[in-house]
């Protein structure tokens, strides 16, 4: 039995009879323990809903996600939020996710409140400073911030340290770096692979550039049109792939890549 | 905010006090009952009578005093009520949702349907007159558009960020209820209110008007209905009888709409982009026979942009320099905050104030851009310097379709017959890679790549020599991306134009352009031919920036297996 | 298409429902209110003449004799078969005394709503496109005035100066008593007592005109197409009408074509005041002489204008907005 088990995931958005949209058609998909996997897919193809699924956000239509033994779908409500403790989710947008009323340190402390971990302000207050520390954040300098007073970079820093304070097992990680500058792309993934050789944390990493999927991720699942078409071990679909989308993908890519050799 | 905002919002709030000193003390100091006979009746305005008496001999700066008591009052109460219910049937509606929403949205609907003043009197006819009465019939009409407004505010929090962040933590409803909806729906229940009160004084002095205000209490309305119904007008009292109660109405609503102005600015700001652009005059061009003879097309010459912040002012652009060859493409690479986009706009002379350019000079086929008059700058625009800008969501008219807006860019330039105008449309999109039938779609029916192809058609259909293409690639996905690059690079060729291609993108940048720049912070850090400066550049910046282009191949190992 | 239909299946039923809600108010209120139900068809005198029997036979008459669910039965058919009763002051059915008054709303009405809607919308698109300047704020200083000023008010003074004191019109009515006999003198006679009143309500109405083109034309000309457009080196007209102005039509719209509901309602205030025989002074009579089945007949009336015209707003709009032919929603609100 893997640590998740994904099983015949289904969704359908839309209400009226000639409004609806399968995203996800029937995926299915396994992760161990530290395992970090990677979605591909083009925007609209249902890799985002994948992980928001996965974080809570949204109910499947059908199908089954087994999280070490426990059955997600079919938890009640309060058990389900009590399990978020074990699976955080760091956002595409590093500002639109932070609220700009609460300061750097009430933002990371949200998750520690909400899951009702430790109740000592001070010792809570210890667990937020490490958090910010793990990010390279100095604590002293960010914790009385507002999210506007920080760059892009560093807000989106400070999403990861709230996605690290609860120690998950798994983060979902929807596009962390899209909306970053090119220089910071490759630092923050560094930062996210430290972070999963020092704690064991698995990330399920959603994008669209595959590129970034390289020396990250041990797996990708290349998602096309709600259906997974390739899947492997990195390299292998990168340099083999079997699907025509994933063909086109990496052509593309290696097209651009070559201009500049 | 704007100087001008915060002034309107002050004086707003000096009217309002001036007419609340004079509601609270007025009945105190002043010696007359309004209720009672103060002397003879229409007696001018005296030392005794400040206004003068009415047609029953009573004071009337004592009914204005006393009016203003009951219309404050009824305006102020029914404003709380309305805002109050509305607020909490908006909240909870957008909150709760399902089939209470759908209901309470029923109600408001009808509510909002039902034409309010005929309603108001129809209640309140049976209601019989009465302060309370008013307060009801008011409250009745007014809350159904506050509910709306706040549930809709509801709803936007509900589905932004941080409430979705607090979602994956494991938050209870209640929890975002509490720390998440209601502090960021509560500021708006203010102006809410404000407005609520502007409305209400004046919807009560109709009323009043009408004859449905209470006979016991005397408000501005009901001062103008005894005014009406005994013909005033008609006497030559009516300069200080009907004036003066009109004046304190308008006064106080005037006072609650400059507030409530003030503070939806502040509360809901509407950022809009648009500042009024300068006057461009007619200058004296000299044409810089030296670079027309090098066959430059573009020559920027220390270009500075500044914007106002805080008092000082921050330099967005500094002393930048660079050529665009006739024939050749220049990259302009930079992060946020380096400056290129400005760069971009400043060229086509789109730079909208506050900003401001203290030196620098743009030299277009030799002919310095900023001293163009506004006519001359339109001629170039579209017709010798095409410009490309990102396939936001926005970047196309939504309501105008796609031929339109063609056909518009080339009658901006050119006398043309309709079938030419046709053919040429055709053209356009054709070369884009795009089918002729697009013409007739409107821009929500196109994909991202689609709409980029519309836009650089746009921007060529005039054939102009030098085109300015900033970020054509952003936000689009990987595969449409190196679409729209070979496109350019393939137009570019084609046409022989001289062309400044502007991104974040590295890889996509150097695969289409024959010389870079590289900015920071507004100035230029680093430059040369494209290729050779990826390469062998040791500019600690660009080595960054190359360095973070993640691969699929590992550098400089061989493309070969793969790609076709 | 589904989608359209059942848009519009939804839209029909809202306006069922306030039809429904309309009626409901007319047959509950008097019922509910206490004291003598006859009082709301006859005068008192004549109620103190009529015998226990004829009461009855009176009561049956109007509609309250039998159960609460009988009278409502016969209201609604009545309301069907376009009877409204009958008016107690003018001893005539409501439906005729409306149809009477009706040509005189329109011709109050429809001129003061074009011209407040044209002067509103291009002195607002005037006061955007200079956004910050002095006459922006001025013009903006003087429509938030012109909002806040009653329109009754506005309406006792043009009377008090232009016709009372300076003499050049009329004081009230719609028509001289004395005419000149042809069809040309009637037609200037009317237009003259129309002066004023329309005058007052132009002005009563052109401020939200006026805030909602101004904040509207601020918000498209702030969006990304303008630049595009700029850059394409169109004329400034064509920035401001066929881009700016387009797009800050839709709201514009929607607002005005609702406002058409009024068409048949007029204007309570500025009809009392000028005395002018329209269907909203028409309300205030009834009130006033406690007619109880013209003032309910005249609500209903308004309330049908209001359904028709929010019909023609919503069926009109995906005509100028290209985005309502294919989704759902076309309000800004919800």
């Amino acid at each position: 039995m893997s640590f998740i088990e994904i099983e015949h995931l289904m969704k359908i958005y839309g209400h009226s009879k000639s409004d609806k949209v399968a995203v996800l058609k029937d995926v299915s998909f396994t992760m161990e323990q530290r395992e970090i996997v990677g979605l591909i897919g083009a925007s609209g193809a249902g890799k985002s809903t994948i992980g928001k699924i996965l974080a809570g956000l949204e109910m499947p239509n059908k199908g089954t996600i087994r999280f070490d033994g426990h059955d997600l779908t079919k938890m009640s409500g309060r058990e389900r939020r009590a399990f978020s403790k074990h699976i955080a989710m760091i956002f595409q947008d590093p500002y639109e996710s932070l609220s700009p009323r609460m300061k750097i340190r009430e933002l990371v402390e949200e998750p520690l409140i909400i899951q009702q971990i430790e109740r000592d302000k001070q010792k809570r207050l210890n667990i937020v400073r490490e958090a910010l520390q793990v990010v390279s954040l100095d604590p002293d300098k960010y914790l009385e911030r507002y999210p506007h007073e920080l760059s892009g970079g560093e807000r989106q820093r400070v999403g990861v340290a709230r996605a690290f304070v609860c120690k998950p097992k798994l983060i979902i990680a929807d596009e962390p770096t899209s909306m970053l500058d090119t220089s910071l792309r490759l630092e923050l993934i560094a930062l996210l692979k430290s972070m999963n050789e020092q704690y064991g944390i698995s990330y399920v990493f959603v994008t669209h550039d595959i590129a970034l999927t390289k020396g990250f991720c041990d797996r990708i699942i290349v998602l096309h049109e709600g259906e997974i078409v390739d899947e492997g071990m990195t390299d292998d679909v990168i340099n083999n792939p079997t699907h025509p989308f994933t063909k086109a993908l990496i052509h593309a890519l290696l097209t651009l890549e070559g201009a500049h050799e | 905010m704007r100087k001008s905002t915060k002034f309107i919002g002050l004086t707003g709030v000096v009217m309002f006090s001036i007419v609340a000193l004079f509601a609270i003390f007025g009945p105190l100091f002043i010696p007359y009952d309004a209720y009672k006979q103060a002397g003879a009746s229409f007696q001018p305005p005296s030392a005794s009578h400040w206004l003068g008496t009415n047609d029953m001999g009573q004071d009337i700066l004592a009914e204005l005093a006393v009016g203003a008591r009951t219309s404050l009052f009824i305006g102020i109460m029914t404003a709380i009520l309305a805002t109050l219910i509305g607020g909490i049937v908006g909240v909870l509606s957008g909150y709760i949702g399902g089939r209470f929403e759908q209901l309470m949205m029923r109600i408001i609907d009808v509510v909002l349907t039902l034409p309010y003043l005929p309603l108001m009197i129809v209640v309140a006819v049976y209601m019989g007159p009465g302060v309370f009465t008013q307060i009801f019939v008011i409250t009745l009409v007014m809350w159904a558009g506050k509910a709306r407004q706040i549930r809709a505010q509801t709803l936007s929090i509900k589905s932004a960020g941080p409430v979705l962040a607090a979602k994956t933590m494991g938050a209870s409803d209640f929890y975002i209820f509490k720390k998440h909806i209601l502090p960021g729906v509560f500021p708006l229940f203010i102006p809410q209110f404000v407005g609520a009160v502007n409305a209400s004084i004046l919807m009560e002095s109709s009323l009043s008007f009408l004859g449905m205000g209470d006979p016991t209490m005397k408000s501005w309305g009901s001062i103008l209905y005894y005014a009406n119904s005994r013909s005033g007008f008609l006497t030559d009292a009516w300069i200080w009888w009907i004036i003066p109660p009109g004046i304190c109405i308008v006064l106080v609503v005037l006072a609650f709409s400059f507030m409530g102005y003030y503070l939806e600015e502040k509360v809901n700001p509407r950022l809009s982009a648009y500042t009024a652009a300068q006057k461009r005059v007619k200058q004296q061009i000299t044409v810089n026979e030296e670079l027309v003879a090098q066959n430059i097309a573009l020559a920027v010459r220390d270009l500075s942009v500044k914007y106002p912040k805080n008092g000082k002012f921050t330099t967005v652009v500094s002393d930048v320099r660079f050529d665009v060859k006739q024939g050749e493409v220049l990259g302009i690479v930079g992060e946020s905050g380096s400056g290129k986009t400005t760069v971009a706009s400043a060229i086509i002379q789109q730079l909208r104030s506050p900003a401001h350019v203290p030196h620098g000079a743009i030299y277009f086929e030799g002919r310095d851009l900023q001293l163009f008059s506004d006519e001359e700058i339109r001629e170039v625009r579209g017709q010798q310097i095409g410009y490309i800008a990102q396939a936001a969501m926005n970047a196309l008219n939504p309501v105008v379709s796609v031929e339109k807006q063609l056909k518009e860019a080339l009658l901006a330039h050119q006398t043309l017959s309709t079938k030419e105008i046709d053919e040429r449309i055709d053209e356009a999109l054709i070369q884009v890679g795009l089918e002729p039938k697009w013409r007739y779609a409107f821009s929500h029916e196109l994909s991202g790549g689609m709409r980029q192809r519309v836009i650089i058609a746009m921007a060529l259909i005039n054939k102009p020599r030098f085109v300015i293409a900033d970020e054509p690639t952003t936000g689009l996905d990987v595969m449409v991306q190196v679409e729209i690059i070979q496109l350019l690079r393939k137009l570019q060729r084609e046409l022989n134009l001289s062309m400044i291609f502007i991104s974040h993108d590295l890889p996509a940048v150097l695969s289409i352009t024959d010389r870079l720049i590289i900015m920071k912070y507004g100035h230029i850090v680093d430059e040369g031919p494209s290729k050779a400066l990826a390469k062998t550049s040791t500019h600690p910046y660009t080595r960054r920036l190359i360095d973070a282009i993640p691969l699929l191949q590992p550098r400089k190992e061989e493309v070969r297996d793969v790609v076709h | 298409m589904n989608r359209r239909f059942s848009y519009f299946g939804k839209k029909l039923f809202q306006y069922t429902l306030v039809l429904f809600v309309a009626i409901s108010i007319n047959f509950g209120l008097p019922r509910l209110a206490p004291g003598d139900p006859l009082l709301y068809f006859f005068d008192e005198s004549t109620i103190k003449e009529l015998t226990g029997a004829q009461k009855q036979e009176v009561l049956d008459s109007v509609g309250l004799g039998g159960t609460l669910w009988e009278q409502y039965i016969q209201y609604l058919k009545g309301i069907f078969t376009w009877d409204f009763g009958t008016s107690i002051k003018y001893a005539q059915p409501v439906t005729e005394v409306i149809a009477d008054k009706l040509l005189w709303t329109v011709t109050l009405i429809l001129p003061a709503l074009l011209l407040s809607a044209v002067i509103g919308v291009i002195i607002g698109a005037y006061s955007a496109w200079n956004r910050g300047r002095k006459r922006d704020i001025g013009f903006l200083t003087m429509m938030l005035t012109f909002q806040a000023v009653p329109g009754f008010w506005i309406g006792m003074l043009f009377i008090a100066i232009f016709a009372v004191q300076l003499g050049w019109f009329p004081t009230y009515g719609a028509v001289s008593i004395v005419q000149d006999g042809t069809t040309w003198g009637f037609i200037k006679d009317v237009a003259w007592h129309l002066v004023l009143p329309i005058a007052t309500l132009s002005i009563a109405t052109v401020g939200s005109n006026y805030l909602l083109t101004r904040s509207s034309m601020l918000e498209s000309l702030g969006q990304d197409y303008m630049t595009m457009a700029e850059a394409k080196g169109v004329t400034k007209k064509t920035l401001i009408f066929n881009h700016g102005l387009r797009n800050a039509l839709l709201p514009i719209y929607t607002q005005f074509t609702m406002s058409l509901g009024t068409l048949i309602g007029g204007s309570v205030v500025v009809e009392t005041v000028f005395s002018y025989p329209g269907i909203g002074r028409l309300l205030y009579e009834s009130v006033v002489a406690r007619d109880f089945p013209m003032m309910q007949g005249v609500f209903l009336m308004i309330t049908f204008g209001v359904i028709a015209a929010n019909i023609f707003a919503d069926l009109t709009y995906p005509l100028i907005d290209p985005r309502a032919k294919s989704s759902a929603v076309h309000k800004g609100g919800q």
